[in-house]
């Protein structure tokens, strides 16, 4: 299968799933109503639904996972590590600690931007701490850094749960760091969403270069890629896409680290050609958690982290070892 | 949710502080449990529900301590008689240097702090959390009895049925949901919903099948279109998830102005004062009947 083919795949399939995200839920629409709703919003049970509840939310999702999918692949390629993700250089886990910190230390009272900018702020410094740590060293040296960084990051998030002002915040706290789409609206998506499109803009980039890569650093700064700015280019990127991602949604996994091994053997394992795939099954992937989330809900909402990490965890294990397998 | 979370939040730090405080050097072993004396002088209670009702049913001297959790107006009612006693963490070590005659603990009050007290030989009454108003009546009536203050429970009981009855007289029959935003509701089950049907209402969330504390998204109130929604009074200076929901685009816009809070202690403990919380709320539906807002702001229902 051509890359062309497999984008033109994905795409329809990340339009049909809008489409279902759009109809099921606690309240199932007729199509029908839902394009009334689409075209004319208006105070109907589906207008109100549709226009208010799951469209932001269906955005958030598509902006989201392409954010997680694109930074995975992005990460995978730039450190020609497997295992590399948003994650694991510590901006996951950093723009949680930002976000958690603006909630529950009363910053979202006095400006609502905090959570997402804190986000960021969180996810910046955790990238710039790990570059800093890691410039004299190579790839590994970075995913080290990262590693560290992450750490750290976990033990401020832990700190913050310790310190919490009450009880209820510190249950709010482990359940938001689950990651949900739940009751997300429009002020979420006007928030997140230009940091993400920002972020994303800087990883497509940084597309060719990655190619050049492939073929280990020395090979790529003699074709005249600019090593410390790539570098440099995608850890910004993952930091604003991943950190604004983490800040609407809180802590999902998995979604960066699945999706550029799931489109990876379609485009003959080039780097460079797997943003697009990798952005879109991203997208795919946790629009399809959030509609897992709302039809298996009972009594209580399976939060969106949790699903990813459910389905997430044996299939990275199954394909690890299907790969050992197929190896040479 | 919120008051589940506290308490599981609360049992955790007790218990894990006895497992922390159960030091190398513990008196001598006494299998058999202690008596709990006729007239206890030096009461301690562990349970932040427990407490309140101690609280309300003892003369401050009679009373060792209360849990530190009942200085806050969040989510007691006794504030003020609380500070006028002393304060424990729930913590074994303030056991044994407080020396009461008999301690008070909750049912989340577990494992290790229990063993050590039977170990101890200090009197232990458990206390039932009531999730009702015949719980509480027999819960308060229970302790009164342990702590030989029973002409002290039956004026609370009588006033909490005088304030059931008025509620009962005149129901609005108003379908509310108590929703604050953060995606649970209580359903049958819980003391929340008990204080809205003896307050007249219907819980829409219970109608739509929520047992104890559950899932109830933006999109259930679209659904279910209460006439008006009940929200728990926060401290205005305590940040969180909740107020974000609060200013959710629909609580915005549709019930901005069908709006009634309750203060958190009336539901997070069970005591005679839950009823207080009654009063309240049946004024407040009375007022929105009144005002000709008991049909639901949307057209579907």
């Amino acid at each position: 299968m051509s890359g062309r083919l497999l984008n033109i795949g994905l795409f329809v399939v990340l339009v049909a799933m809008a489409l279902a995200s759009l109809l099921a839920g606690r309240v199932w629409l007729p199509p029908a109503d839902v394009i009334a709703a689409l075209s004319a919003p208006d105070d109907t049970l589906a207008g109100l639904i549709v226009s208010e509840l799951r469209l932001p939310r269906l955005i958030l999702a598509v902006a989201v996972g392409a954010s997680l999918g694109l930074s995975g692949a992005v990460l995978q390629g730039l450190l020609r590590n497997p295992l590399a993700e948003a994650g694991l250089l510590g901006v996951s886990t950093g723009a949680a600690l930002g976000a958690v910190i603006a909630i529950y230390y009363g910053l979202t009272a006095h400006f609502a931007l905090a959570t997402p900018l804190l986000g960021l702020v969180g996810g910046f410094i955790a990238a710039a701490l790990a570059f800093a740590l890691s410039r004299s060293g190579g790839t590994l040296a970075l995913i080290l850094a990262g590693a560290a960084v992450s750490s750290v990051a976990g033990a401020g998030l832990a700190l913050a749960l310790n310190l919490a002002p009450n009880p209820y915040a510190a249950f709010e706290i482990t359940t938001w760091l689950l990651g949900s789409l739940s009751d997300r609206t429009w002020d979420h998506v006007w928030l997140g969403l230009p940091f993400m499109a920002v972020g994303c803009g800087m990883l497509f980039l940084i597309g060719p270069s990655l190619d050049a890569l492939a073929l280990g650093e020395a090979q790529a700064e003699s074709l005249g890629v600019n090593l410390k700015r790539v570098r440099l280019t995608a850890l910004a990127g993952t930091a604003m896409a991943v950190g604004a991602a983490t800040a609407v949604t809180g802590a999902v996994g998995f979604i960066g680290l699945v999706a550029p091994h799931l489109v990876r053997p379609f485009v003959g394992y080039r780097p460079g050609r797997v943003l697009v795939p990798s952005a879109l099954l991203g997208a795919v992937l946790l629009l399809a958690a959030d509609v897992t989330s709302r039809l298996i809900s009972y009594n209580t909402e399976i939060k969106l982290g949790v699903i990813t990490s459910i389905i997430g965890a044996p299939f990275f294990l199954f394909l690890v070892l299907s790969m050992r397998r197929r190896a040479p | 949710m919120r008051a589940l979370g506290l308490s599981l939040i609360a049992a955790g730090v007790i218990a894990g502080a006895a497992e922390l405080a159960a030091g190398p050097s513990l008196p001598p072993h006494d299998a058999a449990a202690a008596r709990p004396p006729s007239h206890p002088l030096r009461v301690m209670s562990l349970n932040q529900c427990a407490d309140q009702i101690v609280l309300a049913l003892l003369p401050p001297e009679r009373i060792t301590s209360v849990t530190w959790l009942n200085r806050d107006p969040l989510t007691s009612r006794m504030v003020a008689e609380a500070e006028r006693v002393g304060v424990n963490h729930g913590q074994a070590e303030e056991v044994l240097a407080q020396r009461p005659d008999l301690v008070v603990t909750g049912v989340y009050t577990t494992g290790a702090l229990k063993v050590m007290l039977r170990r101890l030989g200090i009197p232990v009454y458990e206390a039932q959390t009531p999730e009702s108003f015949p719980a509480i009546r027999a819960v308060t009536r229970a302790l009164a009895e342990v702590l030989d203050a029973k002409d002290a429970a039956e004026p609370l009981i009588a006033a909490m049925d005088a304030r059931l009855a008025a509620a009962a007289r005149n129901p609005t029959h108003l379908r509310v949901a108590a929703w604050d935003g953060g995606g649970y509701a209580p359903g049958v089950g819980t003391l929340y919903h008990e204080i809205l049907v003896a307050a007249g209402a219907v819980n829409v969330a219970a109608e739509d099948g929520v047992s104890q504390f559950a899932e109830f998204d933006a999109e259930a109130v679209i659904e279910t279109a209460p006439d008006v929604l009940v929200q728990g009074v926060d401290r205005a200076d305590a940040p969180g998830l909740r107020r974000q929901a609060e200013r959710h685009p629909l609580a915005r816009s549709y019930y901005a102005d069908r709006t009634v809070t309750v203060p958190q202690w009336a539901y997070v403990c069970g005591t005679p004062y839950s009823a207080e919380a009654v009063t309240v709320l049946a004024e407040a539906f009375a007022e929105m009947k009144g005002k000709g807002l008991d049909t639901p702001p949307f057209a579907w229902r």
